[in-house]
């Protein structure tokens, strides 16, 4: 009898059966994929950057003679175990050109480097270490090769100096210092006799050449101390912080974790929904059985060896499909590094058998009805007859409603429990959509821009500029160097006013802690133009202003005191303001206009602002952007939108992943709509079949269950849309910390979150509710005659 | 008087696992306006298939079925549709409603869907519950259908078949599911709207549902064996004659 009630069901309930083994695929699927990715992410960083032998901390000198300063220094302390230099030529993309001498497109600064003389470990696409280059060849970090479509046997030129090399590239590595999407920098590797090449250029040797020391320590603090003494650096960091700059893939893996967890609970509750209609369609059957005899215990496994049987096959499949779907998502990331997975296929194994057994205590759990049931009960079809409860509060008198919209309407009022699958399934779904669209609406807006600086028309990102800044020797220099750019796009018709960022290196001590932290001033921009989250701006030589992470490190606060070392001279400095920035990662002090700096400690000028003087509209503004590009030849001249998508660098990805959550959740509601639908049919057989005796038209009976689902639907989704705004700032807000900004204004574009994406759930579930309910066709009006 | 419903040769053929099953065998028959016909016969002889057949509930295979001069085997489902809603009314064995509705807002959901009644939601509520009123079911109207009894809920499917004034009201075996007093009822009801000049045909086992009835079609196999005439009834005492003749005649038929 056993095996002829679960054919009967399996094959009565075909297309239930079969969404339902659907979601047991796609649930076990991505939280076997989605722990996966997680454990090889967290444990990856580490794996990679040990297989790299990259230290404890990294430290880069650049700038006129800058090399040879960091050994003596590292040699004398203590703190230092071991450390590892390798020299390096220090670029721009106007050093690399394709073979026709057109633009390449580079990020950030680049650097050139003989693999002899490298201490870190590279490695190729296949994951093994690069130890040699041939001459006349180059092997290239980074997505240089992918961002100007650049395959292996492609030339490129390469000028430093007086010193012109056609290169062929032989393909790309991976670099686990500068590779991370938040450095982002391009190494060249190459041949160390064409490296000779370049460095037989004296103005190279004197002004490009720079190290990069890898440091082994127990003492990271100590390191800091010891290391603000050497003149020249341009970066240093520990080995956490590193590891902080692959958060962006982190956050990947752990976005598609949350959305296996989502679609486990989406899962559970359309499992819930489904064992108990299966369980409240078979009350008779299940009569029967209790009043021949049958123990519950007997009963209820029937419906646990059907989810068993479900959860098993379901659970092979996602298995099986979860390693090449695990192996889709890490692309991106694994594209960058060298992931360790030994224990990959255990963890699969170790969720799918977790999700099974969620599922079968699940549906134990579902089955319990069974118990409470009466042999009597369950032959009336579980109506006890007791049920007093006020229907229909909503009547078809008061309204003049159509009977479709009637119906529809007066069944979601009447049970709503029956629609909660659909509502919390969607609901879940389109929230997390909504949460990722909130959040790559904050990064393309120019709300993050205040993080970087403060609001300009437009930015160029000339990767030259710090070099070109330390050139002009002071500040009296950098202010001609400001007015030259001015004048010349002002000669172009655009009247403008041009300033720059300018971030130094200085050695910062407070309470006996001295670190080598980035110091910002500002050339053209007052002080009191940047925002900060609390006290005033700093606007004498001794003031300043710091950011929480800086706080943490100095253990200072807004009145303390901290002694910065400006090179020509030591001054304590007291603290007036907090603010928060994304650059550094948030380890950024702001200095005052009337601070000593001192052009030799210039350590990055990454942007000129742009800000024109007769008040452009924006669509002049993007024109002279293209005016200004062609004038620079330079192609990064961008507006605050552009440039906040340019810092943030994890946009596209962003984007990547948030069409892949609406991709799921179209499955999802189309899976969702399709199962409840042919449960609701089934459970309304007969009232169709009676509406379609008394003389409704099918048309009519379809418009009645499609709407249900639309109403439902629309519901979710904008529940989801209002609970987006607040549940983004919670779950969204640490991402943004973790970066630097702790108090983020979100962008919430209304016409996404509470029209396109609710629109295209709400199209979604109308069209698959229609189509589904076209079933109710094959109703046959005379089986109101057959009713049971 | 008018004829209503004629069926000329009607057929219905069903082939299960291609096997041929000739359910109606070229039936005649007419049914004038304010009559109330019961068909007879025993199980599996065709009344439910000869009764969904000619509300045009159920396809035919051949012959025809002409209903106020229409021939309704030649109609498509939509013009069906709009018949049975307009012009019909059905009540069947099981009081079937829909759960999420209370017991008015059931009766008069086939003339808020209805094109033909021209009226205003209010009026619809009225009339709805006047028919219940006359049914003696007003104290329902705003009960869920689960808090009801079956005879009540009957009466509540009489009073749907009702709504939209149809021309002829098609029960089957319509006390079939209901105790005895509760069937009585129901039949008395049905009577009484029948003296009021609704035109009621119905399949049943019982004979003293056939009995309230003005005539009686006896269907054997397919097609109908006999035919038995009865005047209207009048009062209890010849209700009780009337069942005991047609009692007689049933057995001669082969009861």
């Amino acid at each position: 009898m056993y095996l002829s009630i679960l054919k009967k069901d399996l094959k009565r309930k075909k297309t239930m059966n079969v969404v339902l083994l659907m979601f047991i695929i796609l649930a076990v699927m991505f939280v076997a994929s989605g722990l996966n990715n997680v454990m090889t992410v967290i444990n990856g960083t580490d794996y990679y950057l040990d297989k790299a032998d990259i230290g404890d901390y990294v430290i880069i000198t650049m700038g006129d003679d800058s090399t040879g300063n960091a050994a003596p220094i590292l040699d004398k302390a203590e703190c230092v175990k071991s450390y590892k230099i390798e020299s390096s030529i220090f670029g721009s993309q106007d050093n690399v050109r394709m073979i026709d001498g057109t633009d390449t497109e580079t990020k950030n600064i680049t650097l050139f480097q003989s693999i002899s003389d490298t201490k870190l470990k590279f490695f190729d696409v296949n994951n093994e270490p690069v130890t040699e280059i041939k001459q006349g060849e180059v092997m290239v970090a980074g997505d240089f090769i992918k961002n100007n479509d650049f395959k292996a046997g492609d030339y490129i030129r390469i000028k430093l100096g007086d010193v012109q090399l056609d290169l062929k590239i032989a393909g790309k590595v991976k670099d686990a210092f500068l590779g991370s999407r938040f450095m982002g920098n391009t190494r060249f590797l190459l041949n160390q006799s064409d490296y000779d090449k370049f460095m037989s250029d004296e103005s190279i040797k004197a002004h490009y050449q720079g190290e990069i020391a890898y440091i082994e320590t127990d003492d990271v603090s100590a390191v800091k101390n010891a290391i603000s003494d050497i003149p020249g650096v341009a970066f240093d960091g520990t080995r956490d912080m590193l590891k902080m700059c692959y958060v962006m893939d982190m956050i990947v893996a752990f976005i598609v974790l949350i959305l296996s967890i989502c679609l486990i609970v989406v899962s559970f509750v359309v499992l819930r929904f489904s064992i108990g209609f299966t369980i409240a369609e078979e009350y008779r059957e299940i009569g029967v059985m209790k009043a021949i005899g049958l123990k519950n215990r007997k009963i209820r496994g029937l419906y646990i060896v059907k989810y068993m049987i479900m959860s098993t096959v379901g659970g092979i499949i996602g298995l099986f499909a979860s390693i090449p779907f695990g192996k889709m998502l890490l692309m991106s990331v694994s594209e960058n590094m060298v992931l360790g997975n030994t224990a990959g296929i255990l963890i699969n194994i170790i969720s799918t058998v977790g999700t099974m057994a969620l599922i079968l205590l699940f549906s134990y759990s579902c089955t319990g009805k069974v118990k409470k049931l009466t042999p009597i009960d369950a032959i009336r079809s579980g109506q006890t007859g007791e049920r007093f409860r006020k229907k229909g509060f909503f009547r078809i008198g008061k309204t003049n409603a159509k009977p479709a919209v009637y119906m529809a309407v007066n069944d979601i009022l009447s049970a709503p429990k029956r629609f909660m699958t659909v509502i919390i399934s969607f609901f879940i779904c389109t929230l997390f959509v909504l949460m990722l669209v909130n959040t790559v609406a904050t990064m393309k807006s120019p709300n993050l821009i205040t993080t970087f600086g403060t609001e300009s028309d437009l930015y160029i990102t000339d990767v030259d500029s710090a070099m070109t800044i330390k050139n002009t020797g002071n500040k009296e220099g950098v202010k001609k160097e400001l007015k030259r750019i001015s004048d010349e796009i002002t000669a172009k018709g655009m009247p403008c006013e041009v300033s720059v960022d300018i971030q130094y290196k200085y050695k910062v001590t407070s309470n006996e802690k001295a670190c080598s932290i980035s110091c910002a001033q500002s050339v053209g921009i007052g002080t009191d133009e940047y925002e900060y989250s609390e006290g005033t701006a700093p606007k004498y030589k001794n003031e300043i202003a710091i950011t929480p992470q800086v706080s943490e490190m100095l253990d200072a606060k807004i009145g303390d005191t901290v002694t910065i070392d400006f090179g020509t001279e030591k001054v304590d400095c007291v603290i007036t303001a907090y603010f928060q920035t994304m650059n550094q990662m948030g380890e950024l002090i702001r200095l005052s206009d009337e601070a000593p700096t001192d052009m030799s400690f210039v350590s990055v000028a990454r942007q000129y602002q742009v800000d024109f003087t007769d008040n452009p509209s924006a669509e002049e503004i993007e024109n002279r952007k293209e005016r200004i590009q062609k004038l620079y030849d330079n192609l990064d001249v961008m507006t605050a939108t552009e440039y906040c998508i340019d810092c943030v660098s994890v946009v596209p990805t962003m984007e990547a992943v948030q069409y892949l959550l609406l991709a799921i959740t179209v499955i999802v509601v189309i899976l969702v709509t399709i199962l409840v639908e042919r449960s609701f049919i089934s459970d309304e057989h007969s009232q169709i079949a009676i509406l379609k005796a008394i003389g409704f038209r099918s048309g009519t009976i379809i418009k009645w269950h499609t709407l249900r689902f639309g109403i439902a639907a629309l519901a979710a989704a904008i529940l989801a849309a209002i609970a987006s705004i607040p549940m983004t700032e919670l779950c969204i807000s640490p991402i943004f910390g973790m970066m630097g900004a702790n108090d983020i204004d979100f962008n919430i574009d209304p016409l996404q979150i509470f029209l396109i994406y609710p629109l295209v759930v709400f199209a979604v579930t109308i069209i698959t509710a229609c189509i589904t309910s076209l079933y109710t066709k094959t109703i046959k009006t005379s089986e109101a005659t057959n009713i049971e | 008087m008018s004829t209503v419903l004629t069926a000329k040769d009607l057929c219905k053929t069903y082939i299960v696992n291609k096997r041929q099953n000739n359910v109606l065998k070229n039936v005649n028959f007419s049914i004038d306006e304010g009559e109330m016909v019961a068909i007879m016969g025993p199980s599996g002889s065709g009344k439910s298939t000869l009764l969904y057949a000619v509300s045009g509930m159920d396809s035919i295979t051949a012959g025809e079925v002409d209903f106020s001069g229409r021939n309704i085997a030649k109609m498509d489902e939509k013009k069906l549709a709009e018949l049975r809603l307009d012009e019909m009314g059905f009540i069947f064995q099981q009081m079937y409603m829909l759960k999420n509705l209370t017991v008015l807002d059931n009766i008069i959901l086939p003339s808020c869907q209805s094109k033909k009644i021209k009226e205003t939601r209010k009026e619809t509520v009225q009339r709805g519950e006047a028919l219940m009123r006359k049914l003696n079911i007003i104290d329902i109207a705003d009960n869920d259908i689960t808090e009801v009894s079956g005879g009540q809920l009957q009466r509540a499917c009489i009073c749907r078949s009702m709504i939209n004034n149809p021309k002829i009201i098609f029960a089957d075996e319509p006390t079939g599911a209901l105790n005895r007093s509760s069937s009585d009822e129901v039949m008395e009801e049905l009577s009484k709207l029948n003296n009021d000049g609704t035109t009621i045909m119905l399949v049943t086992h019982d004979v003293k549902v056939a009995a309230k009835c003005t005539r009686v079609l006896y269907i054997v196999d397919g097609n109908i064996k006999g035919e038995y005439n009865i005047s209207k009834c009048e009062n209890a005492s010849q209700i009780r004659e009337r069942e005991r003749v047609l009692n007689n005649w049933l057995m001669e038929m082969g009861w």
